[in-house]
């Protein structure tokens, strides 16, 4: 699924260079799990948005799905985001002017499916997340495991094939960020390829695999069998 | 997908209220101003159009070079449709009109009114300017001496609604019969024709030899040629035949013009500065300068779109890069936003169509005219309407919707606060805005202050003479006229008269153009002055100034035939070194006289009075003689006691109805005359300060949201440095810096501009204003103080906000 090969991100102000990856290497393959730990400022962030193709290397390989992408045009990049990326956040960011249903619908229109196609896939998985009957409530009326709940299901509804999770507990309380985790579990049993990053060792266990990072680099990777609620 | 654009547009701007009102009414009011004058000045421009084959027509008038300039007039002597139809073979037509200037008093059995308006044209007139007919047919219409046409308004008011075809009118001791009635109630034609008559020496009551006159311009020509014919060519020719055959004959009567060929589609907007037009006349320039601020508010209003949206950009660039992480394209964002833009737009629209339905019945009284804003009867309007919407809703639009789309999003999802990237380019063009705004609004309040100073000046400037209380009204009658003398004597002694003067040149009224001569070694020398015919009591009446000499005398015999007074300038312009000089010196002029034409009255200078103003301010000073000549007594000027004007004109009255029974006194006072001349600069007045008005306020919306969201963005700093020990004032001064430096940029910018077209203006006054350099000042610190205080109040909101709870929230 992803192939990255010496990644290097640089970012240059006035005064400095930092160099947030260096020489990165690692690959996903479909249907697996894997955590990014590592300490402040070592460059989660930055590998993460590259993977989806947010961000552009500096330096570096990088396939998605077999396909070159490290000097690929915004276009052709947006292209691939819209089809196959989901992404889900720490801070939510879902649109305060729209309602739960419409924040859900979003990808939908932008794939240009048609509206009852949309109408069904966004109840389908509301219903999953269990929010149906919060549909017509804009974001602020919703309590933050909610809101998360809702990230997750705007991620998902295109069905993408690669999730990436940039500490999605990480303003959650124990028990809704357990909540969470449960469903990119599911997700995953059903074929989701999913790269979270946290900071946490907890749910860390969830994933297949955790790769270390240490200022720009990978120290190290250790699989471990996945947790088993 | 577009209904889902608007249904989020219409979230959007319902929940940013705020932003959403400033804009709206910004643009509603920037809009209701432009449509006001958009409609304005397309009824200014429809004058005439409706003639079939107007671009082949061309009104032939004079001009002549004075000093600089070239002074121009409609006017032209009658030989002008003679010769073009004679000489010129591409002439298909020329006709003549003549004014009949006064009013005059029609009846019709017991019913009597005095009608002014009134015309002499010849026959064909109606084959150059096909004038629509309600009654009776333009073949026919002039074709007798007693034919008389019409307009729709006179034969309602004579013979009510019905067919008066056939109908008697008496004009005086004269009877007309209608031949046909125009259908000119809301004709958009330069002649307001009351009623025609046939334009014959008899008619008029002239000798038939006056007709071939070269010198005599009373006339208005119309030349209508042959299709292809060139106008230009057509000019020269004409003119090339006048130097060969014309020019000699003239000069010997020390008379100089040339001809021009005004174009008929020209003639309602291009004369504003000719001397003595009797037709109805816009003035290009204020067309002009109107167009200019409507252009200016429209702009103003589009430039608060791009800055609020901009500023506002802010707030919405995370919305961005949440919607592109999850797959929306560019364009797609562009539509959006644009969508959000053409909205707002529309609902400014309409609100201003409103505003305009609103406002019209005001400008139609103010204006005079009978504007209409029929969106049904008129799709057309309806469609630019739309097409508006459309144009400013993408242009005002599109940079804000650019910027906003092109947010990456790693970036703005990152940091709460985005100042890279297109975002310092939006902050310069942001500022680039306000300065235009600003210099804009900076430019129109020097023009407001300095066009309210001219016509201050115009209205009361020391003319020269007092025209305060003095009652101004023709003689009619001839118990009247031919006792004048018994008149004037019983009106000088009526209870609350002052002093009364029977006379033809009066200031503010016609004066008559002549020539005097000054024998200067034996030779006559010919010079153009105007010819006051006045009586013993002109100069005290009007409260005239003498610098030498003195004034006309009953008690010496000599001075009804033999005696002259000057005024100033035309002491100067004779040749006379001083007043003083000029006294004593010989003078003669061709008495007006239609038995003897070559009699000639001999004097001397006895006087020279102080110059006054007879004319507008508009017109330099010219030479006048002053001379007694009861052959051309025609108006009355009586100079009433202040203490009760009400008792003076009924006394007045009274005299008048003892002589003249039969004629109701039809009566003016004469500083209201003077007051009319100068109507449309006070409209001009009067329009400039409201929309300048308005283009502040509008600018100012944009403003106060611009320092609100300035405020917004810089709250977490400002309670930073409050809790480092900045005061209230510091915070002020802090958020305050940036708005008065650009508009210190815009009075520089602004000031060159409004010199120049201020000056420009002031040129067509005969007698102006310096440039008040104390206007500019004025208008730098008006703006600076409107932009102060509209940014101040959201400086001191922000500054006496408790900083803790930004603080906390962050
Ligand atoms: N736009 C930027 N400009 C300059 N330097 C940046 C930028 N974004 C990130 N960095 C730097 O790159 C390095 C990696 O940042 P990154 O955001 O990837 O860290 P992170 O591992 O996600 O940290 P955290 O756990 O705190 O979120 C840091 O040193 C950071 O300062
Ligand atoms: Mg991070």
């Amino acid at each position: 699924m992803i192939k990255i090969e010496n990644l290097e991100k640089i970012y240059r102000t006035e005064e400095v260079q930092t160099k947030a990856l260096n020489n990165v290497s690692l690959a996903v393959s479909e249907g697996e799990f894997v955590a990014i730990m590592g300490p402040s400022g070592c460059g989660k962030s930055t590998l993460l948005n590259i993977l989806g193709l947010l961000d552009e290397p500096d330096g570096g390989r990088f396939a998605f799905a077999g396909t070159e992408v490290a000097k690929a045009s915004e276009r052709r990049r947006a292209e691939l985001r819209k089809q196959h990326i989901g992404f889900v956040f720490q801070s939510f960011n879902l649109i305060e002017e729209l309602t739960v249903f419409e924040n859900v619908e979003l990808p939908l229109i932008y794939l240009g499916v048609g509206a009852a196609e949309r109408q069904e896939k966004v109840a389908q998985v509301l219903e999953k997340m269990q929010i149906m009957h919060r549909r017509n409530h804009f974001p602020q009326q919703l309590s933050g495991g909610q809101q998360q709940r809702v990230a997750v299901a705007r991620a998902v509804v295109n069905s993408p094939r690669l999730i990436l999770a940039d500490e999605p507990t990480g303003n959650l309380d124990s028990s809704n960020g357990n909540e969470v985790m449960e469903l990119l579990t599911e997700l995953n049993e059903t074929g989701t390829t999913i790269v979270m990053v946290t900071h946490s060792e907890h749910d860390a266990r969830y994933a297949h695999r955790v790769i270390r990072l240490l200022d720009g680099a990978v120290v190290l990777e250790n699989l471990h069998q996945p947790f088993t609620a | 997908m577009f209904k889902n654009y608007f249904l989020i547009a219409y979230r959007n701007v319902v929940r940013h209220k705020g932003f959403s009102f400033l804009n709206i009414a910004g643009l509603a009011l920037g809009l209701t101003a432009c449509l006001l004058i958009g409609l304005f000045v397309y009824d200014e421009q429809q004058y005439d159009q409706f003639v079939p084959q107007g671009e082949q027509i061309y009104r032939v008038g004079t001009q002549r070079l004075q000093g600089e300039t070239t002074e121009s007039t409609p006017m032209s002597p009658p030989m002008f449709a003679t010769s073009l139809q004679q000489e010129l073979p591409e002439v298909e037509k020329a006709v003549r009109i003549m004014s009949l200037q006064s009013k005059n008093l029609f009846r019709v059995g017991s019913k009597s009114l005095y009608e002014e308006h009134g015309f002499f044209a010849d026959a064909d007139l109606f084959k150059v300017l096909h004038l629509p007919f309600r009654y009776g047919s333009a073949a026919q219409a002039l074709a007798k001496p007693s034919s008389i046409v019409l307009s729709e308004a006179m034969a309602e008011r004579f013979f009510g609604p019905i067919n008066p075809v056939g109908q008697q009118i008496k004009l005086d001791t004269s009877t007309f019969q209608v031949t046909g009635v125009l259908r000119n109630r809301d004709l958009k034609f330069h002649l307001n024709i009351n009623f025609l008559l046939q334009l014959s020496p008899a008619v008029i009551g002239i000798p038939e030899k006056r007709m071939q006159s070269w010198g005599w311009r009373q006339f208005n020509t119309y030349a209508k040629l042959r299709p292809g014919a060139d106008g230009r060519n057509v000019a020269a020719k004409f003119q090339h035949y006048l130097e060969e055959k014309v020019k000699p004959q003239l000069a010997k009567d020390n008379i100089e013009y040339t001809a021009f060929f005004q174009p008929l589609r020209e003639v309602y907007l291009h004369s504003a500065d000719f001397k003595i037009n009797w037709a109805t006349h816009g003035n290009i320039t204020y067309v002009r300068a109107l167009s200019v601020i409507a252009g200016f508010i429209l702009l103003i209003a589009c430039f608060n779109f791009v800055n609020l949206a901009t500023a506002k950009s802010m707030q919405r660039a995370k919305e961005v890069g949440i919607r592109k992480t999850i797959g929306a394209s560019q364009p797609q964002l562009m539509l959006q936003f644009l969508a959000e833009t053409v909205l707002l737009t529309l609902i400014s629209v309409v609100l201003s169509t409103v505003l305009t339905a609103l406002l019209l019945p005001s400008l139609n009284r103010f204006t005079g005219k009978s504007l209409s804003f029929d969106l049904i009867a008129n799709p057309g309007l309806l469609a630019l309407l739309l097409g508006l919407t459309l144009v400013v809703g993408l242009v005002a639009g599109f940079y804000p919707a650019l910027v906003l789309s092109s947010f990456k999003p790693v970036k703005v999802l990152k940091s709460t606060v985005v100042t890279d990237g297109p975002l310092g380019r939006v902050q310069w063009l942001r500022h680039g805005l306000i300065v235009v705004q600003f210099a804009l609004s900076v430019f129109l309040i020097i023009c407001a202050i300095v066009v309210f100073q001219q016509v201050s000046y115009l209205h009361n400037k020391n003319l020269g003479f007092n025209k305060d209380q003095i009652m101004f009204f023709p003689m009619r009658g001839d118990s009247m006229t031919k006792n004048y003398e018994a008149f004037k004597n019983e009106l000088s002694q009526a209870p609350g008269v002052a002093s009364a003067t029977i006379g033809y040149g009066f200031p503010g009224d016609m004066v008559a153009g002549d020539q005097i001569i000054v024998p200067i070694n034996g030779e006559p020398k010919k010079f153009s002055v105007t010819q006051l015919l006045v009586d013993y009591d002109y100069l005290k009446t009007l409260g005239l100034q003498l610098v030498a000499g003195r004034n006309f005398s009953k008690e010496l015999k000599t001075d009804k035939d033999q005696a002259f007074i000057l005024n100033e300038t035309a002491v100067r312009d004779l040749g006379f070194a001083t007043p003083e000089k000029a006294l004593g010196q010989t003078l003669q002029w061709n008495i007006w006289n239609n038995k003897n034409p070559d009699s000639t009255k001999t004097g001397k200078v006895i006087g020279v009075v102080k110059d006054f103003h007879y004319k507008s301010l508009y017109d330099k000073l010219e030479p006048a003689v002053l001379q007694i000549f009861p052959d051309a007594y025609w108006k009355v000027a009586v100079k009433l006691k202040g203490e009760n004007l009400g008792a003076g004109v009924e006394s007045v009255k009274q005299v008048w109805s003892k002589f003249s029974p039969n004629y109701p006194i039809e009566y003016k006072f004469m500083d209201d005359n003077f007051d009319e001349m100068y109507q449309a600069e006070d409209k001009l007045k009067t329009l400039l300060w409201t929309f300048t008005g308005i283009a502040i306020f509008v600018g100012c919306l944009g403003l106060f949201g611009l320092a609100t969201y300035a405020a917004e963005r810089r709250k977490k700093e400002i309670g930073i440095r409050k809790v480092l020990g900045a005061s209230v004032s510091d915070i002020v001064a802090l958020l305050s810096k940036e708005f008065l430096a650009l508009v210190l940029v815009a009075a520089v910018i602004a000031f060159p501009a409004a010199w120049l077209a201020m000056s420009t203006w002031l040129q067509d006054f005969a007698y102006r204003i310096d440039l008040p350099l104390w206007a500019f000042g004025a208008a730098g610190l008006a703006a600076a103080a409107v932009a102060f205080l509209t940014v101040g109040y959201q400086a001191v909101r922000a500054a006496t906000a408790n900083p803790v709870n930004h603080l906390r929230a962050n």
